[in-house]
């Protein structure tokens, strides 16, 4: 069996941004991490490995040089290899001209499932997934919190609002998972390690069979208008209690009564 | 000169500090309203240390420091003074138990002089977390001057007989065996004449524990012609009295690490008082009197971090670590203690606390400074490196 991870670079989640004069968001200034959605579907691709034997891992990362980083923060988990799409016409692309290059990396490659997080912290779009199935006309099993491989057969549990449901189909397939599914595991020192001598191809927009003229911010579907920062959070009422519990007891439950909640 | 921490060990620092959010943060806060109370070493707590050492067992941080052929990840001494300092910069109480140095009780480079079988009886079940060690040098009439031990080994045969008594021991009322230095040649003591033996526990006593500020867990340990078989040496006969002072060596980068960690975590706390709380109509913050000693205390702690982190490099080297880690170690505790009592001073009564933050470092940052050499003993080894002794 052969699983593909595709992962994406992003900014730290705690990290204060800004935004280009363009709308895009300032990559540059601060400090980029593995996309936190993805360990969970890294997490389960190495799960399926360690039952299925001789299965193979690769992470795939949309992203310029930069993004070598974070290639091998996902190596680190214990993948095999790697395949990076890197062009200068790729920046500012959307969710579907990512999709496409996805999409086009995948073209020439053997795979039986590919597995992703449902969503990336910086973007949220949650798009990326079913494009890419679209794209690649494959079965999409979004949103999932279990996964069984049986045969040439993937069983999933999805996450609905109010329950769940079973779903399943033929492989190959493009799955996505939410952070219920897993807890994902520590890198290894020895799994660090390993990583800077993993396999790494490179390949740009031509060899994924794309041009400049298809991808990139220009070309995008989506246009972002305009851009706002959240409005700082206003300072709650603070009650403070005399050490007995009854004054801060009464203002919480006054609380909960006037919101109705009692 | 290149000052570049290297990726892989950033790397491994990103990994450990997941490990400490997720695994030892829930566990200290079960703990937490003991340590609150002041209270140390209670049977909650210590089974939630076993259960940190468990886990960092698991996950290979506890035996990082070990060579790759027994288990370990033959990290450098660097690499471990980074998670030792990013143990002690947490905070955690319980996060000492994550890593192995500077403890006594994690598995010991030492008992890999042993033989094959010993290693699978007694390095196998440390590795795995399963038991705890100690580093039964120290003796009532023998302490910063090592080589006056007076515990013996004789041979008898196929055994060696070991008669004598050990004090102040690290973990001696709880480990699982002891690495026992006893003389075997009364003539040459320090030079070829001071043995290293593995002893299981049983075949020693432990008459007594002795609390110390921090530690209920010091203890003596007696040999009363307790028997242990030949092989049973660690590494040569003779060579004890080097090995004995090359653990230490060794160790010195992980206890500046644990300093300098422990440094940081009290001024990350004083800072954020001194920014927070406000008296006289103005944060503390805006008081020279209480800004500078933080100030100072920044600039002391950058001087331990190169200090440390230069004396891991050179031992990953192979250098010689001679006199550089009594300088570390002499600086880090020294500096670590005033900058930890600096930082108490900025939370006023509250630092006098149990609960507060500083207070519990500081009684044991003042143990550092006696503990595997006392200050005096490395400004003697200092003193010799300058042709004044």
């Amino acid at each position: 069996m052969r699983i593909i991870c595709p992962v994406k670079r992003v900014p730290d989640t705690a990290a204060k941004k800004a935004v280009e004069p363009d709308l895009t968001l300032d990559r540059d200034g601060v400090e980029a991490v593995l996309n936190a959605n993805d360990e969970w579907s890294i997490e389960e691709a190495l799960r399926i490995k360690e039952r299925t034997p001789g299965t193979e891992v690769v992470v795939l990362c949309v992203g310029p040089e930069q993004a070598q980083q974070t290639i091998r923060k996902a190596l680190s988990y214990g993948l095999d290899g790697a395949i990076q799409v890197s062009d200068p016409g790729i920046s500012g692309s959307d969710a579907s001209g990512i999709a496409s290059i996805v999409a086009g990396a995948l073209a020439d490659e053997e795979f039986d499932l590919v597995i992703m997080g449902n969503q990336s912290s910086d973007a949220r779009t949650m798009l990326l997934p079913a494009m890419l199935a679209e794209y690649l006309d494959l079965p999409a099993l979004t949103y999932c919190t279990k996964l069984d491989i049986d045969g040439d057969t993937v069983r999933a549990e999805r996450e609905m609002p109010g329950g769940h449901q079973v779903v399943e189909a033929k492989l190959p397939a493009v799955v996505s998972v939410v952070e219920a599914i897993n807890e994902p595991r520590y890198p290894s020192f020895k799994g660090i390690m390993a990583a800077k001598s993993k396999p790494v191809v490179v390949k740009d927009l031509q060899d994924v069979g794309l041009d400049a003229e298809m991808v990139g911010l220009e070309h995008a579907w989506t246009q972002v208008l305009e851009v706002t920062p959240r409005p700082p959070r206003q300072a709650g009422d603070k009650v403070e209690d005399d050490g007995s519990g009854t004054v801060g007891a009464k203002a919480l439950a006054d609380f909960l009564v006037a919101r109705k909640f009692l | 000169m290149d000052f570049a921490i290297p990726e892989e060990l950033t790397a491994l620092r990103d990994s450990f500090a997941r490990f400490l959010e997720r695994e030892v943060r829930p566990l200290e806060a079960g703990v937490a309203p003991e340590l609150a109370r002041g209270e140390a070493g209670t049977p909650a707590q210590r089974e939630a240390a076993a259960e940190v050492r468990r886990r960092a067992c698991r996950e290979g941080f506890y035996t990082a420091h070990m060579p790759e052929s027994v288990g370990g990840w033959g990290l450098s001494a660097l690499g471990v003074a980074l998670l030792v300092e990013d143990a002690a910069r947490s905070g955690l109480t319980l996060a000492g138990a994550a890593v192995g140095p500077p403890n006594p009780a994690a598995p010991s480079p030492l008992l890999l002089g042993l033989p094959p079988a010993l290693r699978d009886r007694y390095l196998a079940p440390l590795m795995a977390g399963a038991t705890t060690m100690c580093f039964a040098l120290t003796e009532p009439e023998a302490g910063s001057d090592a080589a006056a031990i007076r515990t013996t080994a004789r041979r008898d045969g196929d055994s060696w007989v070991l008669d004598g008594r050990k004090h102040y021991i690290t973990n001696g009322a709880r480990a699982d065996l002891a690495v026992v230095f006893a003389v075997t040649d009364p003539e040459r003591r320090a030079r070829g004449g001071i043995t290293a033996f593995v002893v299981p526990r049983g075949a020693y006593a432990v008459p007594r524990t002795q609390a110390v500020i921090d530690d209920s867990d010091i203890a003596e340990l007696v040999f009363d012609g307790t028997r242990v078989p030949a092989d049973h040496v660690v590494g040569e006969v003779g060579q004890g009295f080097r090995q004995a002072m090359g653990f230490l060596d060794a160790g010195r980068a992980a206890i500046g690490a644990h300093c300098l960690g422990t440094a940081e975590w009290c001024l990350d706390q004083a800072v954020a008082h001194a920014r927070s709380r406000t008296a006289f109509g103005r944060p503390l913050a805006a008081f020279q009197g209480v800004s500078f000693p933080l100030a100072e205390s920044k600039a002391e702690i950058e001087a331990m971090r190169w200090l440390t982190y230069h004396l891991a490099w050179q031992v990953d080297r192979g250098g010689p670590a001679t006199p550089d880690s009594s300088i570390v170690k002499l600086f880090d505790t020294d500096r670590a203690y005033q900058i930890a009592d600096r930082c108490l001073q900025v939370f006023g009564g509250q630092g006098l606390l149990a609960e507060g933050p500083i207070e519990a470092r500081l009684r044991h940052l003042r143990v550092l400074r006696v503990v595997e050499g006392a200050s005096e003993v490395h400004k003697l080894v200092i003193a010799r490196a300058l042709g004044l002794a």
